[in-house]
Parts: structure tokens; sequence; C-alpha cells
């Protein structure tokens, strides 16, 4: 049995849920951590958001048949749970701001967990200034190779559109490297 | 797909975030501590084996209270609302304003 189908198992006998829970902790929680934050920038925030989706998964459990592997589960929590942040995020920016311009870059250079220079701090912000749809698949397809059938799964949309998306992402990405060469 | 060659080359996997010491070591044993005792199901889960009993206990009931209680006022009912033939004929008459050997001689012919 594989350790994956043996966790499953454990996960649902009410026996060894909590202990096997913490094994799955242990096991993925920096692999989400990395890509959580890398959507929501912040060390803070992304503590936030991995805590809030372990929770959800732990209440969900029963919902869990093994049907995809453990990761890609927790993966599609980590990441709806990402951008739920963003647009609650969004929402009280576009309240709380008087014509002042939120700038990622100037945020992050202030960051103590940003080890960046200047041009990454950019970079990070032309990423952030991608429509939700680009953004998600950018960062999911180029830093963690998800396939486009778990992305599609995870935000309902097409694989065909994804894959477009993806390409128009990394063009604007492209363009803003060879502007700042 | 050249752009993403070029991305690769320029940008690589380069992550410029980092944590605390000892987040992730850490990390674990606070999330066990936060953690609600016993997974939460909704109370729709948890009361479903009883929605469907009831949802049988009623389709039983219909189907017994149809079954061994039929609607016997039905034609009453036709009855009440549809008049009797010798009222009819008597209403149609004093429309049509036609006396008794009209009548006769309608009844008569083959038309």
């Amino acid at each position: 049995m594989t350790d994956d189908k043996l966790l499953i198992e454990q996960l649902s006998n009410p026996k060894t849920q909590r202990r096997a829970f913490e094994t799955v902790v242990r096991s993925y929680s920096e692999q989400l951590y990395w890509q959580i934050r890398r959507f929501v920038l912040s060390h803070d925030d992304a503590n936030d958001v991995l805590q809030n989706a372990f929770i959800k998964a732990w209440q969900g459990l029963s919902s869990f048949h093994g049907d995809s592997k453990l990761l890609t589960w927790l993966s599609r929590i980590a990441i709806n749970e990402s951008l739920d942040f963003l647009r609650r995020q969004k929402n009280i920016v576009s309240i709380s701001t008087d014509d002042e311009e939120v700038n990622v870059a100037n945020t992050l250079m202030a960051d103590d967990y940003f080890d960046g220079d200047e041009t990454e701090a950019q970079l990070q912000q032309a990423i952030a200034e991608l429509p939700e749809v680009q953004r998600t698949v950018f960062l999911l397809r180029y830093y963690d190779d998800m396939k486009y059938s778990d992305i599609s799964k995870m935000l309902g949309t097409s694989e065909g559109a994804l894959k477009a998306s993806y390409h128009i992402a990394v063009k604007k990405i492209s363009e803003f490297f060879k502007s700042h060469d | 797909m050249n752009e993403e060659l070029y991305l690769k080359s320029r940008m690589g996997n380069k992550n410029p975030f980092s944590v605390p010491e000892g987040y992730f070591d850490n990390f674990a044993a606070e999330m066990m501590r936060n953690l609600p005792e016993q997974p939460q199901q909704s109370k729709f889960v948890r009361l479903r084996p009883f929605m469907y009993a009831a949802a049988c206990l009623v389709v039983a009931i219909l189907t017994a209270t149809i079954y061994f209680f039929p609607h016997d006022n039905v034609e009453q009912n036709i009855a009440a609302v549809t008049p009797t033939t010798d009222t009819y004929v008597e209403d149609v008459a004093d429309y049509v304003m036609a006396d008794n050997i009209d009548i006769y001689a309608c009844l008569a012919s083959e038309y």
C-alpha cells in the first residue's frame, strides 16, 4: 500500500485520524506554504492562509474519498484560500485607499522576509497585477509545474483557456524583463 | 515556446522570499494545537440518513393512502357539475322556446 493510500485510510478512521493528520501537516506544509506565499507575498498572511487551509482540510475530511492525490486535494484548498484572501484584501484596499496606489514593490522592499532586489520586487508587482486567472495559472504552472487538468479542476476553467492565459502571462512577464534589460 | 525559455533563463526559479528561523520546524506543533478536537461535519451530512428514512416513510404513507383509500366521490363530483338529461332538455327547450311537438319531431328525426 502506498503512503498516500495508508494515510487516507488512517484519516478515515476516527481513532487514527488526528495522528494521521499531523503526518499530513508535517509532510505537506512547506510545499503548500510556498504555493500560498507566491500569491499573498507576505509571510504573516501566508501563515494565516496556510493555517486556514489546514483547518478547512480537517473539517472537510469526510468529503475526501481518495479520488485525487492527497497533495492535489490540499493544493486545491490552499489555492482557493489564497484567492479568497486576495479578493478580500482587494475589497479592503479599494475601500480604504484615497487616490493612493498600493505599491506591491515598495511593500516588498520594506518586508524583512523579502530578500530580492528592486527588480525582483517589481517582477512580483508585475505578477500581482496580472488578472486572477493569468496570475494563478502562471504561478502554478511556472513554479510548481502543475498539470493544466489539475488547475482546470481548481478554477473551473477549461484547459484551453488556461493554456491561452498562461501564454499571455508569460508574454507579459517577458516584456517586463525586456524593458528592464 | 521561446518566451518561456527566455523567462527560465532570465528568472529561473529563484525564490526571493524567506521565513523566520525554525518556522517550518515549529509549524506542525502549532497547527495541531489550533486544530478543533474533531472534524466537524455539516449538520446536513450528519442528518442525511434520517432524512432518507423520513423521505421513504412519507412516500410509503402516500402510496398506502392512495391504494387503500381511493377517492369514491369522483363520480359524485362529476355528477354534481353535469346536469341530468331531463333537466338539460328542459333548459334547452326553454331557451329555444320549443314546444313539445317540436321536441318530439326533433327527437324522431334522423338528424
